[in-house]
């Protein structure tokens, strides 16, 4: 048998580390309902409303950054130009700003303080409370972590493949959609991944815009509130193993389209 | 010879005199001091922080606002280490802390329910003490409270509303006031009102006084009647109630209306006793944080008080003298 190196025991080692960081406490905390517990939970009506609410949003939201998203990344990987460091600085912010200050920056915008406020009420749209400010915020959330992910697919493909193609006399539209959209769909679906998981996830700063309708991650604080622990294990739980069955499937299909191709 | 003897006796005195003033020089409280409090003393307890460390710099506060249940439950479920917690209703603190894990419940303030709003808010300038429930019905108006379920103040606005039906004698008022308000106006707690006040989202906001005079908001003060501030009243407060949320999920209760009370304990398992004592006894002091308090619209008692001498009883003997026994 080969000798290993030490250096592969410690790539080994700390794998097992980070295994069990990150398993440990939620092992813990999968476990910690009973089955009757989850079976009682699964049948409450608000519970599978927010939890159906927090996909619906999510996947809204990572839709959205797919329209809007796709195009500026591939602007961003194929294009150099002044203040290009800027714009993809500002489109990080996101990441960084502290999650209740997104919730209040969204509100005072879309309040009747400012004019885009006014507008919206105009036309009869609420962001407070409602359905279209939770997503308002998660695609505000979400929008960097499918720009980053589609623009480094983007770069990934050889632009000599597209020059090829324009050389051949195709449009920049139809080059778009008939080579480099083929070749890059498979960053485009981790992109949607990545950002409906970080939506998911998000509870600061939905709960400052919305706290009624509930999404899972406000009722499982809701819960824990005014029932304890007990009672909101159960709802994360639910939604832990929802999008475990979720993001397995989407990055099993994937990963078997890739090996085709 | 003489001076081992010396040294040794000195040694003994020191000893002695150390173990009888346990908070004399020798014994300085250090380190870290855990507070929980409910959202509504953010502004008082910060100024008393500042103060307190001023005065004995080795101890570091910490606060931790949230809704006074929340911050019961992180003690009693999460066993967070927590030294000292004040909440906005001393009943929580009788209902999920005592016996296991306080022993007494001081009470040491009060509070009232106000109408909060901007001079952006619609019909700012008409409204009044007398035609506040009529303004919150016009049309276009958009008011809220904080989450009956989770935060003191929830139920009480409701029972502020409750109160009025029966004080202005308009039969039916509460639920024509609940109708006009959607669920989604409803925020955990009282402060996460104010942005949507001042962001223009919300129109009218019931708060507690101390957080509309510490956040510059205009107020709407009610009569002593229904404002739920004053205690000489509690008989009539009790006439309001309002069922909120019970001990699981389907279940529900019912809490009478009583006046804006709020509870301060140190829990059993301080893990920095000393300076909890020390704090305590700074805050309790009518020169001390019972006067911040008062500074920032939040009436103290002054003395405080606990109900019964049983309990007055199983105090720190440092804070027996700061506090009164009164129903």
């Amino acid at each position: 048998m080969e000798k290993r190196e030490p250096f592969f025991w410690l790539t080994i080692s700390c794998g097992v580390i980070v295994m069990a960081f990150i398993l440990l406490p939620l092992m813990d905390m999968v476990t910690a309902p009973s089955l009757s517990m989850l079976k009682e939970t699964l049948k409450d009506r608000d519970v599978v409303r927010s939890i159906w609410l927090s996909m619906y949003t999510s996947g809204s939201a990572a839709l959205i950054s797919f329209v809007f998203g796709t195009p500026l990344a591939y602007l961003l990987a194929r294009t150099h130009f002044k203040g290009k460091r800027w714009v993809e600085s500002i489109i990080d912010l996101p990441i960084v700003i502290p999650h209740p200050v997104v919730g209040i920056a969204i509100l005072s915008v879309a309040g009747r303080n400012h004019w885009i406020g006014q507008m919206l009420g105009d036309l009869g749209i609420r962001i407070m409370g409602s359905v279209t400010g939770i997503i308002t915020v998660l695609t505000f959330v979400g929008l960097p972590f499918y720009i980053n992910t589609v623009k480094a697919g983007f770069e990934g493909i050889p632009p000599r493949l597209e020059k090829v193609s324009r050389s051949l006399g195709a449009s920049m539209s139809s080059t778009f959609f008939r080579i480099t959209f083929p070749l890059a769909w498979r960053s485009m679906v981790i992109g949607l991944i990545m950002c409906m998981a970080r939506a998911i996830s998000e509870f600061g700063a939905v709960v400052i815009v919305a706290y009624h309708p509930m999404i899972a991650p406000v009722m499982i604080y809701e819960r824990f509130e005014a029932y304890g622990l007990k009672y909101s294990q159960p709802v994360a739980v639910w939604l832990v193993l929802v999008c475990l069955c979720l993001f397995l499937a989407l990055r099993i299909l994937t990963l078997r389209r890739a090996r085709e191709i | 010879m003489i001076r081992r003897h010396m040294i040794e006796t000195l040694v003994v005195f020191s000893f002695i005199v150390s173990a009888a003033l346990p908070c004399s020089v020798g014994a300085e409280p250090q380190g870290k001091l855990i507070l929980f409090h409910a959202g509504s003393l953010s502004m008082p307890f910060e100024a008393m922080e500042k103060a307190f460390e001023a005065a004995i710099p080795k101890v570091d506060v910490l606060r931790e606002p949230s809704g006074s249940q929340k911050a019961a439950r992180k003690v009693s479920e999460l066993n967070k280490p927590c030294d000292i917690m004040a909440s906005a209703d001393y009943q929580v603190i009788d209902r999920l802390l005592i016996p296991d894990f306080a022993d007494w419940n001081v009470r040491f303030a009060t509070n009232q329910i106000v109408l909060s709003y901007t001079d952006k808010s619609k019909f700012s300038k008409d409204i009044t003490a007398d035609n506040w429930y009529e303004v919150l019905q016009r049309k276009g108006v958009s008011w809220g409270h904080s989450d009956p379920n989770l935060d003191p103040c929830g139920y009480r606005s409701l029972m502020v509303l409750q109160l009025a039906e029966t004080y202005y004698k308009q039969p039916g008022l509460y639920n024509k006031l609940i109708a006009k308000r959607p669920k989604e106006n409803i925020r955990p707690k009282e402060v996460d009102l104010i942005s949507l006040l001042q962001t223009g989202n919300m129109d009218y906001a019931w708060e507690y006084l101390s957080v509309a005079v510490q956040h510059g908001l205009k107020y709407i003060a009610l009569p002593d009647e229904i404002n739920l501030g004053n205690y000489q009243h509690d008989d009539l407060y009790a006439q309001a109630v309002v069922r909120v949320t019970g001990k699981e999920p389907g279940t529900f209760m019912d809490i009478k209306g009583n006046s804006c009370t709020y509870g301060v304990t140190l829990i059993k398992c301080a893990p920095n006793r000393e300076a909890a004592i020390a704090f305590l006894t700074y805050m309790l002091k009518p020169d001390g944080g019972l006067k911040v308090l008062k500074d920032m619209g939040q009436p103290p008692f002054v003395p405080c008080r606990v109900p019964t001498e049983e309990m007055k009883a199983r105090l720190p003997v440092e804070l027996k003298g700061l506090v009164e026994v009164k129903k």
